[in-house]
């Protein structure tokens, strides 16, 4: 373990990799292995963080969004730290004989070598794809240093919903936006907003909208910054339909569900409710019921990384957050 | 007022599903119990049904609506392979199953059906939408019909869409009466005739996979490819359904829908957008623009076949003729071959092969597309395996994915070749569980997509192509059986290929 880490050694090491690989999977299976890659995510995570339930979450996205994955662990600290390690996370496709494989290096930085890991990180990103960054480090995102690794990125991807202080985090998000960002915590909303949305696929209940006259969103647990973008969405798509209704959001310790919204007005009564592990929908005392379990990293990252381009709703939500909070 | 729903996130959600109720006629058979229940059941737990959402079945048995529930609980259970089963979910779900009992030819079934669909609209708020489903004989689709247009159910508040299964007649004339008859009480835009492998995502993604990339379509045509040849083949023989598949044959039953669609899919033109109507249209014109073959032509480019007795594994296997209800002098083709001929710039001389069997060694759905060889043979000891033409191989089942073929030199001194295999597996390559072909279509049809939808031009064009050639099959007397169990066909379908220096492929 040392302060230098040299980039061209790891591609080395890499390339190593995938000579073993192919003699590995010509003897085993007589098939050889299969590379893959659709861009490069550098993943800032604490020494602390769970190193197990990362992994199984980096190779479930593996499939769906092969990447050179970069795996950069944070472990505090004011001594210049780099290390690094290469390996490769592989499957056999059902029915197949052939390996697919991934590469993973994983670093190892100290606080005060943060400041190394863009010169370290940029030569090793794959040509022509794209950069993405996933930082699960609320400490590390507000951070000086974070900055500079998140400019090199096409894509940041934060969950606000572990940050300390969810109106600052909020109002730092939307005021900080040179790259596309995507925050977990606006993620975990897109079921109960599609839900939302389908209601109002019935045309009666469309006719009905300009009656709205309250939105409450309560939200409990680590949920604040889930209730902002719930409610700033609601505010943002009434004003497009030209309804301005009392927007409210009113947080609740120890509430089972973490989130439940609710839009009333004259002949008009919405709700959607978290129910153990299902959404329940009620529109005017009618109540639907569907599946909804927790999203996982796994699923918020999968939408996410399927998204690299701008996203107009989620701009606007976090605008619009930023002002209510 | 709003004329937009202002909640939409197009990039986030996934399509718009309208409020609606759907009617299946024939509620008690097999389809409904193994198919659409599970598919529709499924679209519930993945949310994509909206609120508003209601099944009538219809059926002769008399039942309750709560008997009529219980019958499908049991179905969903049984035949939702990859889906967890949710009491709750089952029990909102359950909330919007209703069944009224009745006969087709009975005016009162409709009269019946009319004020439920009224109580339903008000208690579901279905907005007036109804989706009719005929999942019976095929003799009952045009009684049906007829019966809802007569009282005033093919027209009402919102839409009104039929689904229809195959066969859609079993040959040109009654292809058209059957549409005559549906025509008078539905416009063509809102017939759905269903072909549930167009639902298939490989088939859907034939279309990605051509017209969403830059690289391929320059190299789709008479240019580059050499031959195409479509297979779809069963392991298993007629099931139990012996009396109907004598009937049917393996020419219409499997080659005059669902692999000409597939033909269609692989060799039509670009359309100009993915609109229904566009995309139907170049599937179409393709279609029509199958050569017609004359009674010569027909006896050299086309093989049927049946199946004969065999022991497989220490055990005896029936032939066609030994099935339960199959007449022992059947002529019946259990295995139909084609070389067909589009006629067209693109596709001018290029032979499709297409085959069907049953009992053959095992269930695959697959499109290979040879393309010609490297014009000089530059490389010695090209022999062998380092011969081999490229090949893009487009599985449509068991496994869903698509397989490029190309050369590449054997590591090591020397210059020698050998294939090798470039994969994309649909299972392994996206993670999640692909929907049913059921789950596809029948939400297509809810929300008025009918790109995966037969039109009624369609149909004919396919009866055009086929209908010839079962009129010379069945003026012929065939020497059946003329393929064992467990074979890749008759050896006259090698022979048909041979002609051309064409073999088919083992998949």
């Amino acid at each position: 373990m040392g302060a230098v880490l040299a980039p061209e050694r790891i591609l080395k090491e890499l390339s190593d990799l995938w000579v073993s690989l192919g003699k590995q999977g010509d003897a085993e299976h007589g098939a050889g292995v299969l590379r893959a890659c659709s861009m490069t995510l550098v993943v800032l995570a604490e020494e602390s963080d769970d190193a197990s339930a990362l992994g199984e979450t980096l190779a479930a996205l593996m499939p769906e969004h092969p990447a050179r994955t970069m795996v950069v662990r944070l472990r505090g600290g004011a001594e210049r730290v780099l290390a690094d390690r290469v390996y490769a996370q592989c499957w056999m496709p059902f029915g197949q004989r052939r390996q697919i494989c991934c590469e993973q290096v994983e670093i190892t930085a100290s606080d005060a070598a943060l400041g190394d890991l863009p010169s370290v990180v940029l030569p090793l990103a794959v040509p022509d794809l794209p950069l993405m960054v996933w930082c699960r480090s609320a400490r590390l995102a507000v951070m000086p240093e974070f900055q500079a690794i998140a400019a090199m990125a096409r894509k940041v991807m934060l969950d606000s919903g572990n940050m300390p202080d969810a109106r600052a985090a909020l109002r730092r998000l939307a005021a900080g936006r040179n790259v596309l960002l995507g925050d977990l915590a606006w993620t975990r909303l897109t079921r109960w907003r599609e839900m939302f949305s389908q209601v109002f696929e019935n045309r009666a209940h469309l006719d009905q909208l300009p009656a709205v006259e309250k939105v409450l969103v309560n939200f409990g647990g680590n949920q604040e910054t889930s209730g902002w973008y719930m409610a700033a969405w609601l505010h943002n798509s009434l004003a497009q339909a030209g309804v301005h209704p009392e927007v409210a959001v009113e947080g609740t310790a120890g509430r089972p569900d973490p989130l439940r919204v609710q839009l009333t007005g004259p002949g008009l009564d919405v709700t959607l409710m978290r129910q153990a592990n299902r959404l329940e929908v009620t529109v005017n005392g009618l109540s639907h019921c569907t599946s909804l379990s927790e999203p996982s990293d796994y699923l918020l990252m999968r939408e996410e990384l399927g998204i690299v381009r701008s996203d107009p709703v989620f701009e606007a939500a976090l605008a619009t957050a930023a002002r209510l909070v | 007022m709003p004329i937009e729903n202002p909640f939409e996130d197009p990039l986030r959600f996934e399509r718009r599903v309208p409020e609606c109720a759907i009617v299946i006629f024939g509620a008690n058979g097999d389809l409904t119990k193994r198919k659409l229940l599970p598919a529709l059941y499924r679209l519930a737990y993945d949310r994509r049904l909206s609120a508003g959402f209601a099944v009538a079945g219809i059926s002769r048995t008399s039942m309750s609506d709560d008997q009529f529930r219980d019958k499908m609980k049991e179905a969903v259970q049984q035949f939702s392979d990859d889906t967890h089963f949710d009491e709750d979910v089952w029990q909102a779900f359950a909330a919007g199953l209703f069944y009224v009992a009745g006969d087709i030819a009975d005016a009162g079934l409709y009269q019946r059906l009319a004020a439920r669909l009224a109580e339903i609209e008000k208690a579901r708020h279905t907005g007036g939408n109804v989706l009719f489903y005929l999942s019976t004989q095929p003799s009952q689709y045009a009684p049906a019909a007829l019966g809802l247009g007569s009282a005033g159910l093919g027209k009402g508040n919102g839409w009104r869409r039929l689904i229809v299964e195959k066969p859609f007649g079993h040959d040109l004339e009654s292809a058209r009466e059957l549409s005559d008859n549906l025509h008078q009480v539905f416009a063509e835009a809102d017939v759905y005739r269903i072909d549930h492998y167009l639902g298939k995502e490989t088939v859907q993604n034939i279309l990605a996979f051509r017209f969403g990339n830059g690289i391929f379509e320059p190299l789709w045509n008479r240019r580059y490819v050499n031959h195409v040849q479509i297979t779809a083949a069963e392991s298993i023989g007629v099931e139990g359904r012996g009396a109907y598949y004598q009937e049917a044959g393996a020419l219409a039953d499997m080659i005059q829908n669902h692999l000409l669609q597939v033909m269609a899919t692989i060799a039509m033109e670009p359309s100009a957008s993915f609109r229904a109507t566009s995309v139907r249209d170049e599937r179409s014109k393709l279609l029509r623009s199958i050569r017609h073959m004359t009674p010569d032509e027909i006896r050299q480019n086309t093989v049927p076949g049946q199946y004969g007795p065999a022991r497989i594994g220490g055990q005896d296997l029936p032939g066609f003729r030994q099935e339960t209800g199959v007449d022992p002098q059947s002529q019946t083709d259990t295995y139909a071959a084609a070389t067909f001929f589009v006629e067209n710039w693109r596709w001018a001389g290029v032979p499709f092969y297409v085959r069907t069997g049953k009992r053959l060694p095992k269930r695959v759905t697959e499109i290979a597309i040879e393309f010609n060889r490297a014009p000089l043979a530059i490389f010695e000891n090209q022999d062998g395996d380092g011969n081999v033409p490229n090949l893009l191989i487009v599985r449509i089942q068991p496994e869903e994915g698509i397989s490029l073929k190309f050369l590449s030199k054997r590591p090591g001194a020397g210059m020698n070749l050998r294939p090798v295999s470039m994969d994309f597996n649909y299972g392994s390559s996206f993670g999640e569980r692909s929907p049913s072909a059921y789950e596809t279509l029948l939400l297509d049809a809810i929300i008025g997509d009918a790109t995966l939808y037969t039109r009624q031009d369609m149909v004919e064009a396919s009866w055009s192509v086929v209908e010839p050639i079962q009129n010379v099959w069945r003026q012929t007397k065939f020497d059946f059986p003329n393929y064992p169990v467990g074979s890749w066909g008759p050896a006259a379908a090698d022979e048909m290929l041979a002609r051309r220096g064409h073999v088919w492929r083992k998949p």
